[in-house]
């Protein structure tokens, strides 16, 4: 085995994070362009985005309501609206960014991705009658009926009663959504070389 | 079957809500008034029942300024529960030995401004389906007795909702997070938000682990041992870890939303994150 000089690994250690940034970092883009591309696919791609994108009249593919109704109306959103939205703007921000030198532990560059948290996505994902909480948030631990029963014409006249027995049927069921995506794509981030 | 996390979790976490809410909020009105008599096919034979005209008196000394009733005055004279008077601070009425049933009885106690009640029902069930009596806490005539055992308004329904337990330690340490939720159902805006003020800030507070037999309250509604300071349960059973409440949510059920309500109540939610290490089935 060779050694190096101290005062050559020094100089290593000083000048090739600087020499090597360039290359590093375009190697680090691409990998990461392919991951976020393939992050923001998954999203699209999963039933309760996909549920919730196609509006009120889609079916529950999601398998949340037991079919009985869909997202979107069960959670009481406005025609129109695109709850959605914020979380993709959050995703498609997404960006990588040089952080500093390696000096300690081996020789190198580290970078930053500014992935969002649970609580960044529930921040903006507000349910329509209640805009402290999250309709994110819910889809993992539970969103009662309230929504599509405040939805309803004529709730006051009691048409909205009669449709409870439709809703409680189909009482909602919690998935995993928004923390075990992101945990999943935190550790693909985590290990980007 | 024994109790569970489950059971003292549920227990400690109600009675911990109450007293927040009564000492941070002085959220009670000292009051007196008259008694009417009723019957009640579920009570005792032994007793009459004397109703006031508020449900769910405040049961704890610890409450600085709170009258925390001690008995009722029959026909001018005091009598506790020595002469065989039974108060029944959840249904806000009196049980006096005996059958008569015109007696002249008036009381003295502190009344809650929110009525606090354990449920199971979900948020559609209260919010909706369910047609409660205003039980205002502004003074109105006619004076009546307040019907017992069904929920009045204003009040706040307290659940658990989902548990989890993620590994935290070597040896088998769990951290337990279980969700538990708040809905407040208010007579008016200045109501609602003073609740919701005060349980935001209620994040970082510790819970102690008190068990099902701290629970104050007999089965006749009355003070166990005839009297509860909550600081010295608290203080009973302050070894070992507590619950810690880790996250608290506030939001409000918007106007428009509010507006289709068959009732004119003002609703919030109030949702909690309550944190525990522990080992399971302990």
């Amino acid at each position: 085995m060779t050694f190096l000089p101290p005062d050559v690994k020094n100089a290593l250690k000083r000048q090739a994070p600087k020499a090597m940034r360039r290359q590093m970092e375009k190697e680090a883009q691409d990998k990461f362009k392919k991951i976020k591309k393939e992050m923001i696919e998954e999203f699209l791609s999963n039933p309760i985005t996909q549920e919730i994108m196609a509006g009120p009249s889609a079916p529950n593919i999601s398998g949340t309501l037991s079919e009985k109704t869909n997202l979107f109306a069960f959670i009481g959103f406005d025609q129109g609206t695109e709850p959605i939205a914020p979380i993709l703007n959050l995703l498609n921000g997404l960006t990588l960014q040089y952080d500093k030198e390696i000096k300690n532990k081996g020789l190198g560059i580290s970078f930053r991705v500014d992935l969002p948290t649970p609580e960044d996505i529930f921040s903006v994902t507000p349910l329509p009658w209640a805009t402290g909480r999250s309709w994110a948030e819910g889809i993992e631990r539970g969103l009662s009926g309230l929504g599509y029963l405040l939805r309803k014409d004529g709730g006051r006249s009691g048409a909205a009663i009669q449709t409870r027995v439709k809703v409680r049927a189909g009482k909602f069921h919690n998935q995993p959504y928004i923390s075990a995506f992101l945990r999943r794509y935190r550790k693909r981030f985590e290990d980007l070389t | 079957m024994k109790e569970q996390f489950q059971h003292q979790l549920t227990t400690a976490f109600s009675m911990w809500f109450d007293n927040f809410l009564l000492t941070k909020g002085e959220a009670y009105t000292n009051t007196t008034g008259d008694f009417f008599h009723y019957t009640d096919n579920r009570l005792d034979s032994r007793y009459q029942a004397y109703g006031s005209s508020y449900k769910q008196w405040v049961t704890d000394s610890s409450v600085a300024g709170a009258t925390i009733a001690s008995g009722v005055c029959i026909g001018g004279d005091f009598s506790g529960r020595d002469d065989g008077v039974v108060l029944d601070f959840d249904n806000g009425r009196a049980l006096i030995s005996g059958s008569n049933t015109d007696l002249d009885v008036t009381g003295e106690f502190a009344v809650k401004d929110f009525n606090v009640y354990l449920t199971n029902d979900t948020e559609d069930d209260l919010i909706i389906e369910n047609k409660y009596i205003v039980n205002s806490r502004l003074p109105s005539g006619p004076w009546n007795y307040i019907e017992p055992y069904d929920d009045v308004v204003p009040a706040i329904f307290l659940s658990t909702d989902v548990s989890e337990n993620k590994p935290f330690a070597f040896g088998g340490m769990e951290d337990t997070v279980v969700h538990a939720k708040a809905v407040v159902l208010a007579d008016d805006t200045y109501q609602l938000d003073g609740v919701l003020s005060i349980f935001m800030d209620s994040v970082n507070e510790s819970i102690p682990r008190i068990p099902m037999s701290g629970y104050p309250i007999t089965e006749l509604g009355d003070l166990k041992g005839g009297s509860y300071y909550y600081t010295g349960v608290e203080n009973a059973y302050s070894e070992g870890t507590e619950f810690f409440v880790d996250k608290v949510r506030t939001s409000k059920l918007s106007d428009r939303t509010r507006n289709v309500l068959a009732n004119e109540l003002y609703v919030g939610f109030i949702d909690f994150d309550i944190q525990l290490f522990r080992y399971r089935f302990q």
